[in-house]
């Protein structure tokens, strides 16, 4: 025990007088997240907070186009736009304007679509009073051309917006189709006059749709935001970045002779080696609660959202300590295998970046191509944030994050394995 | 106290073996010394004595013990190294430095800074013991270094290029300081130099070995009454290890 608690002792002096490691240590990572939370807020906001100008053509002034403006409206992610100087907006300068890029969307609704609807509402009205013996009383047109509403997307739009849209003004024109229809039939029925007191109306949403929580918790209405994807991703990141330090402070002492000592001295190195980690260990968990508390508290100072936890605050500590573990390892690995510092600190810091990059700490695994996201999943730093998406996002506890925290412990082990076989090798 | 046999030693992807059959014995209680040009094999047979290093075949024994894996702990616990490197943290102070490694030898409390403020008076470092070692002197690094072998009362003292790079004032102190520890304490010393003339006056035996083999050992006195042509050790080295630079 009194040899763990010097080497414990003896790492913290050797960390305080080393301030540019220290600010490398806690510094730099606040600093990290804020910069990587500020910078990525525009893209995630992109169909969440974000509002969009959307030119309109109302070629048609009939139901159909005011209902598709109440519903744009009403969806607060868009501000219509039907008139630019005063002057309504023509098709040709909606096309122009798109094909720029100063809208990102025009809505054109052709002249006669209301009139359109209605008729074909009519129509089957009409047809299903015939079969019920009834007469065909709704007027219908004779034109049975068919009419689109118009969309015009600005060339760069991503894929997933343009699907959105679509899906939301596909919404639009059913909901107003079969309101349309069920008005009519309403109304064919009441031309018959069966009753003054008739209270007849139709319910057609028999079946609703209502979003629920996933997790044991009442978490509901939590959006992946950049806070909540950069201050767990770059957390971890940062905490894998301890490799620079523990790497450096290793071959240090095998350089100046101070490990050689050590290992002259009676007793199992393991001890020391378990003192090291220890403290940075404690380093790594100490690092990512003060992130967890500048998701919390800077965040919001910085107009970005607050970070969300979840209620599993002990899972949470687990999974941070499997982090620190797995992270500790990997450095104490890239010490023992590289001679010299420059070695060691090119690749750890290359490693972690390109880990980084593959594990979805730069980008959500979900955007990257299948064989990437297959690449990304083997990655511990991957490992790390799903287990904390589980906890913040999924409302999960210990039964969720077990795997992945089993897989970083796993790791952890076999990198203690590997660099104690190399230690022996040297000595043999 | 110490008997090297027929050691063979060679390190993996080497083209010279390091110790080809090298052997010697030392009695207990005296101060030893292991000469010889550079790559002789002088450090790889402290490293095997040390049980830093595993010996290919051969046998190296400290007070009886074989240093195997089953008497390497017992054998650290009663020799005290100081290795040519400045085996210290240059960012602590000597003062850190030294309670560190009493911590790791079991030591605390008072008796430890007792021990250490002693050994720091001893070797002229008390007014620097706050000081952080890399702010030292060559000469303050050596001593430093040779306190923290000394924290655990070793009965062998093992020292490699003790004095290499340092200032005459710190050199005559510390081949004092030797001289005393083994005649009051009674322990144990062996010592590798290349200072010949230093190696001379200070040890009452020595082992010359070249290419990982003993070439001669004997009192430095013998040594040279048995060559008429040589003066003093130097020149019996020379004799032996002949004029060509080593790399």
């Amino acid at each position: 025990m009194l040899r763990l608690l010097a080497t414990i002792r003896k790492e913290w002096l050797l960390l305080i007088r080393d301030r540019g490691g220290l600010a490398l240590l806690f510094l730099m990572p606040l600093v990290l997240i804020t910069v990587m939370a500020l910078i990525e807020d525009a893209p995630f906001r992109d169909y969440q907070e974000l509002k969009f100008d959307v030119l309109t053509v109302d070629n048609d002034h009939g139901r159909l186009a005011r209902y598709i403006k109440e519903g744009l409206e009403h969806s607060g992610q868009f501000t219509l736009v039907d008139s630019l100087d005063g002057k309504p907006v023509t098709q040709e300068d909606a096309v122009r304007l798109v094909n720029a890029g100063d809208y990102k969307i025009c809505i054109l609704i052709p002249k006669g679509a209301t009139a359109a609807i209605v008729s074909n509402a009519n129509r089957i009205v009409n047809d299903l009073s015939k079969r019920m013996g009834l007469p065909a009383v709704q007027p219908v047109k004779s034109r049975n051309d068919s009419l689109n509403v118009l969309i015009y997307f600005d060339p760069a739009a991503k894929k997933a917006f343009k699907s959105a849209i679509h899906q939301a003004l596909d919404n639009f024109l059913t909901q107003i189709e079969t309101d349309l229809l069920l008005e009519r039939i309403k109304l064919q029925l009441h031309s018959k006059e069966a009753d003054a007191a008739d209270t007849f109306a139709i319910q057609l949403k028999a079946v609703g749709l209502q979003e629920q929580v996933t997790g044991p918790t009442k978490q509901i209405n939590m959006v992946y935001n950049s806070v909540q994807h950069n201050v767990p991703a770059w957390s971890i990141f940062a905490m894998f970045f301890i490799v620079i330090p523990i790497a450096g402070n290793m071959i240090r002492e095998r350089e100046d002779g101070s490990l050689l000592r050590m290992k002259l001295i009676p007793g199992s190195y393991l001890a020391l080696l378990a003192g090291k980690m220890l403290f940075f260990v404690s380093i790594c968990v100490v690092q990512f609660y003060l992130m967890t508390l500048v998701g919390i508290y800077l965040m919001p100072l910085l107009h970005l959202p607050r970070l969300v936890l979840g209620h599993s605050y002990l899972p949470v500590f687990v999974i941070a300590l499997c982090i620190s573990l797995a992270a500790t390892a990997y450095g104490i690995l890239v010490g023992t295998l590289f001679k010299t510092p420059n070695q060691a600190l090119s690749f750890g810091a290359i490693s972690i970046v390109i880990l980084s990059a593959i594990g979805g700490i730069w980008v959500p695994l979900e955007v990257m191509p299948p064989a990437m996201q297959f690449i990304g999943h083997l990655t511990p730093l991957n490992w790390g944030l799903e287990a904390i998406n589980d906890l913040y996002l999924r409302n999960g506890g210990f039964a969720q994050i077990m795997g992945n925290a089993g897989k970083l412990m796993i790791l952890c082990l076999v990198m203690l394995y590997l660099a104690a076989r190399v230690e022996k090798g040297r000595m043999s | 106290m110490i008997t090297v046999k027929n050691l063979h030693k060679t390190y993996p992807g080497a083209l010279e073996p390091s110790l080809s059959g090298l052997s010697f014995s030392f009695p207990k209680g005296r101060i030893a010394g292991l000469l010889g040009p550079t790559g002789a094999g002088k450090t790889t047979t402290i490293s095997i004595l040390c049980g830093l290093v595993r010996a290919d075949s051969g046998d190296a024994q400290i007070f009886d013990l074989h240093q195997d894996v089953h008497h390497r702990e017992s054998i650290k616990k009663m020799i005290g190294i100081v290795p040519q490197q400045i085996a210290l943290f240059p960012q602590l102070s000597a003062l850190e430095n030294l309670t560190y490694f009493g911590n790791l030898y079991g030591l605390k409390g008072k008796p430890l800074r007792t021990k250490i403020e002693d050994y720091l008076q001893r070797f002229g470092l008390e007014k620097n013991g706050k000081k952080e070692v890399y702010k030292f002197s060559g000469g303050m690094k050596r001593r430093t270094n040779i306190i923290a072998a000394l924290l655990h009362n070793p009965q062998l003292l093992i020292l490699d290029e003790p004095t290499a790079g340092v200032d005459v004032q710190s050199r005559n102190m510390i081949l004092q300081f030797l001289r005393e520890y083994n005649q009051q304490q009674g322990v144990s010393i062996l010592y590798t130099s290349h200072l010949l003339e230093e190696a001379q006056s200070l040890c009452e035996e020595v082992a010359i070995i070249d290419q990982g083999r003993l070439v001669m050992q004997g009192q430095p006195l013998q040594l040279i009454q048995q060559h008429p042509e040589c003066r003093n050790l130097e020149e019996v080295f020379l004799h032996h290890t002949g004029l060509a630079v080593r790399d």
